[in-house]
């Protein structure tokens, strides 16, 4: 176990999450695999706190607002998920145009 | 043993972070990133660092995922509405996934090996509940207590957001009873 391998890990893992985002059709699929991601950056927090940090408690602190940010980010989304599955009754992200900046 | 350990958790992760994005069925989305989340716990605890290990069970298996499972149970019944990929998304995710990883891979393996090879001796109880806990409460300027209150006014105010966010909209004509 080194740096190396957690990187090589947490790089694999960034990989399925983007192919996540970019196939899935359902928008809490992409919400999902939006975590897989985060997940992977927190594992790369870790391990470089664990691995070659100076100071290895402030890299384990900083994980814990990385949670915290996202659940609020997923709390927002979901509730936008589900103001616009009330609207529109599905959730196929290839046919809601609504979102549009 | 802990190399062994470690190849073992990681390989479980990766499956069990495919079963989420690959899975048709999103309630089988949500329960694979379940045991993704437990995997990961499991490595930082390998690492030393309980107090993250802790509240990524808390939080995220005991807060998020539950959140998420209740959603997907109100807009999907039961996760049997499926929406499979269309070949160009499959290409397109394959082709933007595999050069990410790719260049990542390379400049890691490559440029950055000499330097990522360094095992610091680990100082004892880095990232203990005690000495996280103690840390993140400090008023010292190396301290986290401001940020860490920020953090909790953040979370009010995004759930107050969703509550209104997903309130019932008077005007508006629902059509899904």
């Amino acid at each position: 176990m080194t740096l190396a391998n957690c990187l090589v890990l947490s790089f694999i893992l960034l990989g399925i999450g983007v192919y996540g985002i970019v196939t899935r059709r359902n928008f809490i699929g992409v919400l999902l695999a939006i975590e897989v991601i985060l997940n992977a950056a927190n594992l790369n927090f870790i391990a470089f706190a664990r691995f070659s940090a100076q100071d290895s408690t402030a890299g384990a602190v900083f994980p814990v607002f990385v949670m915290a940010v996202s659940a609020c980010e997923m709390a927002v989304a979901l509730a936008i998920i589900i103001a616009m599955y009330r609207r529109k009754g599905h959730l196929d992200s290839r046919l809601l145009g609504g979102l549009r900046g | 043993m802990h190399d062994l350990l470690f190849y073992a958790l990681s390989g479980l992760l990766v499956c069990f972070s495919a079963v989420v994005v690959l899975t048709p069925n999103l309630v089988h989305a949500a329960v694979g990133l379940v045991a993704s989340f437990f995997m990961t716990a499991a490595l930082y605890l390998l690492m030393g660092m309980e107090f993250v290990a802790i509240s990524q069970v808390m939080v995220y298996i005991g807060g998020l995922v539950i959140f998420v499972i209740i959603t997907i149970l109100l807009t999907t019944r039961l996760g049997e509405i499926h929406l499979p990929p269309t070949l160009k998304q499959r290409l397109w995710g394959i082709l933007v996934a595999g050069t990410l990883l790719g260049m990542l891979l390379h400049v890691t393996l490559t440029s950055l090996r000499p330097s990522l090879t360094i095992d610091r001796p680990q100082p004892v109880a880095a990232g203990s509940l005690e000495t996280v806990g103690t840390r993140l409460l400090q008023p010292t300027s190396d301290g986290f207590l401001v940020p860490f209150e920020l953090i909790s006014v953040l979370l009010l105010i995004a759930l107050i957001g969703a509550v209104v966010v997903a309130r019932k909209d008077p005007d508006l004509q629902e059509d899904d009873q």
